[in-house]
C-alpha cells in the first residue's frame, strides 16, 4: 500500500452561471476551509467578436457598434472612438461639443459608481444599501434619457461632435438632480464610512498597497484607492476636460473602504462638474464636417471610463472603414489585483473583492487571439462567423 | 385562555397542523412585506407565500445521483415534523399549550434545533461544493447561537423556578415583563432566534452571492418547499416563545397577535439594518458578547434567588 495521498484539493467554482456574477465568468478558488489558497479566472464568455466587426463597417456605422461594447459605461466607448477618429481625420470638435462630451461622461460616471455602491453592497450581503442606491440611480438614468433620449445607449456622439445640446429646462432638471444626488450621496458615505457591520466586511479586506497596485497594472478607482495618483482626466485632458479640470481623487488605504471612499468622492467630483458644466456651457456649433475617407495612420485614444483607464487603438488605411481597432478595458487590467488580493482571504470576501474592482466582463471579451504555434492565423470577419458557429454547434 | 380541544383536533387542524402552516405562510408574508416597505420596495402581495409554496410543491423533485435518495427525501419532513411538533408545547395563539409536561422547554428547544441539523445534514448529503460549503456554515453557526440562545430561554424559566413552558407562560403574566428585568437575555433570544433562521444579517449560510443557496442549493420542488415552511412555522413558534417568555406571558389571542407582530417588526428592523455577517465574525460576536452577556445574566439571576431570602427579612418585605 504505497500509494502516496495528495491532501485533497477544494474547488469551489463560480460561474460562468452564479447569483454573484451579473455577467458571465469563471473562477476557480482552492479554499482550505474558509480560506481561500489560490485564485484563477478564466474569462471570454461573451466574446462577440466586436473589434474585427469595426474592420466590415465604416467608421459611422462603427461609432453604433462601439457604443455597445459595454451596457454601463456606453458613452466612453464611443467618444473614446471619436476622439480616435478625429484625431485620424485631423478634425476638431468644436468647443461645446466637447463639453457636452464630457457632461455626459460624467453623468455617465454618476448613474456608473452608484450602480457599483448597489451591487458591491449587495454582494457584501447589505441589500437595504442596493435598494437605496439604485433607486437614487434612476434619478440620474431619468437625467439622462432627458438630455439623449435614452437610458442607456446614449448615442450622443457622433464623429466631428455631438447630437445633442441642452436648453434651459434640462438644465434645471440636471441642477435638481446633482443637488438631490449629493444630498443623497453624504448619507451613502456616512454608511460606508460609518456602519460597523458594513466596515466589518471592507475594512483592511483586500488591502493592496501603492507598489502593488503599481506592480500589478491596476488603473481607475482601484488604483486610486491604493494611493496611485493616475487619472486619463488629469493626467491627458480629452475633450472638455482642459476647459473643466477634474480634480484627482486618491486614498491611501488600500482596501474596500478605500475603494468604497474613491468611487463616494467622485461622485462629488462629478456632480461639481455638471454644474460647472451646465453653467458654463461655451456657445457655438455642435459638430464639424467629417471626412468619410480617414487618411491613413493610427492613433491612441485614452479616456477615463468609471472603471479606469480604457485605450483605445486605431489604424486607418484611407477608406471609409477602420483597419484595426483595438480595445483595452480597464476591467483587463484590474483582473491580475484580485486574483493576487484573493488570496489569504476568506471565501466570504470572494465576492466583494471582486466587486471591488467594478469588473465588467463584456468590456473585456472582445478578441481572443488564435495563435496556435508558428502559424499564426489572420481571420477574416467571415471566417471568425463561420468558426463561432462551428463552435456553439 | 383555556379551552380543550379534541387532541386529534389540535394535532392536525388548530392550534397545529394546518392553521399553524397558513399561520407561517402569513408571517413569511409579513416579514418581506416589512423588509421591503423598510428598503424602499413595494414587496410581494398578501397570497406570495401561498403561491411560493404550491408551486414548489407543483413542480418536479430533482434527486441529485450522488445522494442518499432516501435521506434527501425524509430530511425535509423530519424537519417540518420536528416544527409542527415542537408547536405543540408552545401557547400558540395564546392559548394553553396542547400538550405540556414538566420539561417540555428542552424539548422545543431541542425540537427547533432539529431543522437547522436537518438542513446541515441535507447539505452534507449532496456532493455538491455550495452545499457541502453551506452545510459547514449551518452547523458551525449552530454552535455558536445555540448555547447563548438556550441560556437566554433558561433566564425566565430559572427566575420563575419551572421548566414548563405552559406554566412559565401564566407566571410571566404576574410579574414585571422580563424584557425589562432581563434585558440581556431578551435581546440575546431576539438575536438568537434570527440567527437559528438564517435571516440577514446572519444569513451566511446561505448567502447567495458566495454560495448559491448554501444547504439547500440542490434541493428543488417539494423538499425546498416544505423546507421553507418549516422555517416559516419555525419564525412563529421563535416569536411565541419570545413573547411568552419576555412580554409578559400570552394570555389571549389578541395578546398573541399583537406581541408577535411587534417582535417580527424589530426583527424585520434588524434585518434590513446589517450587511452581513462573515461566518468567523458571527461565531466571533456569539462567543464573545451574546454568551458573556446572558452568562452574566444567568449568574445574576441564580444569585438573586440566594441572596432573596437573606434581603428580604432586613428590609421587611
Amino acid at each position: 500500500m504505497e500509494t502516496k495521498h495528495e491532501p485533497e484539493k477544494f474547488i469551489v467554482s463560480i460561474g460562468p452561471q452564479h447569483p454573484a456574477l451579473k455577467e458571465p465568468g469563471h473562477f476557480e478558488f482552492t479554499v482550505d476551509g474558509e480560506v481561500v489558497t489560490n485564485a484563477t479566472a478564466r474569462l471570454g464568455f461573451v466574446h462577440r467578436g466586436m473589434e474585427k466587426g469595426t474592420e466590415a463597417r465604416n467608421y459611422v456605422q462603427d461609432l453604433y457598434l462601439m457604443e455597445r461594447v459595454c451596457g454601463i459605461c456606453s458613452h466612453v466607448h464611443a467618444m473614446a472612438f471619436a476622439l480616435g477618429a478625429e484625431k485620424l481625420a485631423g478634425v476638431q470638435a468644436p468647443p461645446r461639443a466637447q463639453a457636452i462630451r464630457e457632461l455626459v461622461a460624467e453623468l455617465e460616471r454618476i448613474h456608473s459608481h452608484l450602480l457599483w455602491l448597489g451591487v458591491a453592497a449587495h454582494e457584501g450581503g447589505f441589500d437595504t444599501l442596493f435598494m437605496f442606491s439604485w433607486r437614487d440611480r434612476e434619478t440620474v438614468m431619468d437625467l439622462l434619457e432627458l438630455i439623449s433620449g435614452n437610458r442607456v445607449n446614449y448615442s450622443a456622439n457622433v464623429l466631428g461632435g455631438v447630437k445633442i445640446d441642452i436648453n434651459d429646462t434640462q438644465r434645471d432638471a440636471l441642477h435638481k438632480g446633482m443637488d438631490f444626488l449629493e444630498e443623497r450621496t453624504h448619507h451613502y458615505m456616512k454608511v460606508v464610512t460609518e456602519d460597523e457591520t458594513f466596515l466589518g466586511r471592507t475594512r483592511n479586506i483586500g488591502l493592496m498597497t501603492k507598489a502593488q497596485a503599481q506592480l500589478l497594472g491596476a488603473v481607475g478607482p482601484t488604483a486610486r484607492a491604493s494611493g496611485v495618483k493616475f487619472d486619463v482626466r488629469v493626467d491627458s485632458p480629452y475633450a472638455g476636460y482642459a476647459d473643466f479640470p477634474v480634480k484627482l481623487i486618491t486614498e491611501p488605504a488600500g482596501d474596500l473602504e478605500a475603494r468604497f471612499v474613491v468611487r463616494i468622492n467622485e461622485l462629488y467630483e462629478s456632480y461639481r462638474l455638471v454644474r460647472e458644466i451646465i453653467d458654463h456651457l461655451p456657445e457655438g456649433e455642435l459638430s464639424v464636417r467629417m471626412p468619410r475617407r480617414i487618411p491613413e495612420g493610427e492613433t491612441i485614444s485614452r479616456v477615463e471610463a468609471p472603471r479606469g483607464e480604457l485605450l483605445y487603438f486605431m489604424r486607418s488605411n484611407g477608406t471609409d472603414s477602420p483597419d484595426r481597432v483595438k480595445v483595452r478595458t480597464p476591467s483587463l487590467c484590474n483582473w491580475a489585483s484580485v486574483l493576487t488580493l484573493a488570496v489569504g482571504h476568506k471565501l466570504a470576501d470572494m465576492p466583494m473583492i471582486l466587486a471591488g474592482i467594478d469588473p465588467c466582463f463584456s468590456c473585456n471579451d472582445r478578441m481572443v487571439t488564435v495563435n496556435r504555434g508558428s502559424n499564426a492565423e489572420n481571420w477574416s470577419w467571415e471566417d471568425l462567423r463561420k468558426y463561432g458557429i462551428a463552435y456553439y454547434k | 385562555m383555556n379551552i380543550s380541544i379534541n387532541p386529534i383536533v389540535a394535532l392536525l387542524i388548530f392550534p397545529g397542523g394546518l392553521c399553524l402552516l397558513a399561520y407561517g405562510l402569513v408571517y413569511e408574508f409579513v416579514d418581506r412585506k416589512l423588509i421591503a416597505r423598510f428598503q424602499n420596495r413595494v414587496g410581494p402581495r398578501w397570497f406570495q407565500p401561498l403561491a411560493d409554496f404550491i408551486k414548489l410543491l407543483a413542480k418536479e423533485e430533482i434527486i441529485p445521483a450522488s445522494v442518499n435518495a432516501a435521506l434527501f427525501i425524509v430530511l425535509p419532513i423530519l424537519a417540518l415534523a420536528a416544527a409542527l411538533t415542537a408547536a405543540l408545547y408552545v401557547p400558540m395563539f395564546g392559548l394553553q399549550p396542547a400538550y405540556s409536561f414538566s420539561g417540555d422547554l428542552v424539548v422545543s428547544l431541542y425540537l427547533l434545533s432539529l431543522m437547522t441539523l436537518c438542513i446541515g445534514l441535507a447539505g452534507a448529503n449532496t456532493g455538491d461544493r455550495f452545499s457541502l460549503v453551506g452545510a459547514t456554515r449551518a452547523l458551525t453557526q449552530l454552535f455558536s447561537y445555540e448555547a447563548p440562545f438556550l441560556l437566554a430561554m433558561l433566564g425566565p424559566a430559572i427566575a420563575l423556578g419551572t421548566w414548563n413552558i405552559g406554566t412559565i407562560n401564566s407566571a410571566a403574566a404576574h410579574s414585571w415583563w422580563f424584557m425589562i428585568t432581563q434585558p440581556f437575555g431578551f435581546l440575546v433570544a431576539l438575536i438568537g432566534l434570527m440567527g437559528k433562521l438564517e435571516l440577514p444579517p446572519f444569513d451566511a449560510p446561505e448567502a447567495e452571492t458566495e454560495i448559491v443557496a448554501g444547504a439547500l442549493t440542490e434541493y428543488s420542488g417539494r423538499g425546498l418547499g416544505i423546507f421553507h415552511i418549516g422555517r416559516d412555522i419555525e419564525l412563529v413558534i421563535g416569536l411565541t416563545m419570545i413573547s411568552s417568555f419576555y412580554m409578559g406571558g400570552l394570555s389571549s389571542p389578541l395578546d398573541f397577535l399583537w406581541k408577535t407582530l411587534v417582535l417580527l417588526l424589530v426583527t424585520a428592523l434588524l434585518q434590513s439594518l446589517f450587511a452581513r455577517l462573515r461566518i468567523d465574525q458571527t461565531v466571533g460576536m456569539w462567543w464573545r458578547v451574546g454568551t458573556i452577556l446572558v452568562l452574566v445574566q444567568l449568574l445574576v439571576i441564580i444569585g438573586g434567588q440566594y441572596l432573596a431570602p437573606l434581603i428580604k427579612p432586613l428590609i421587611g418585605g
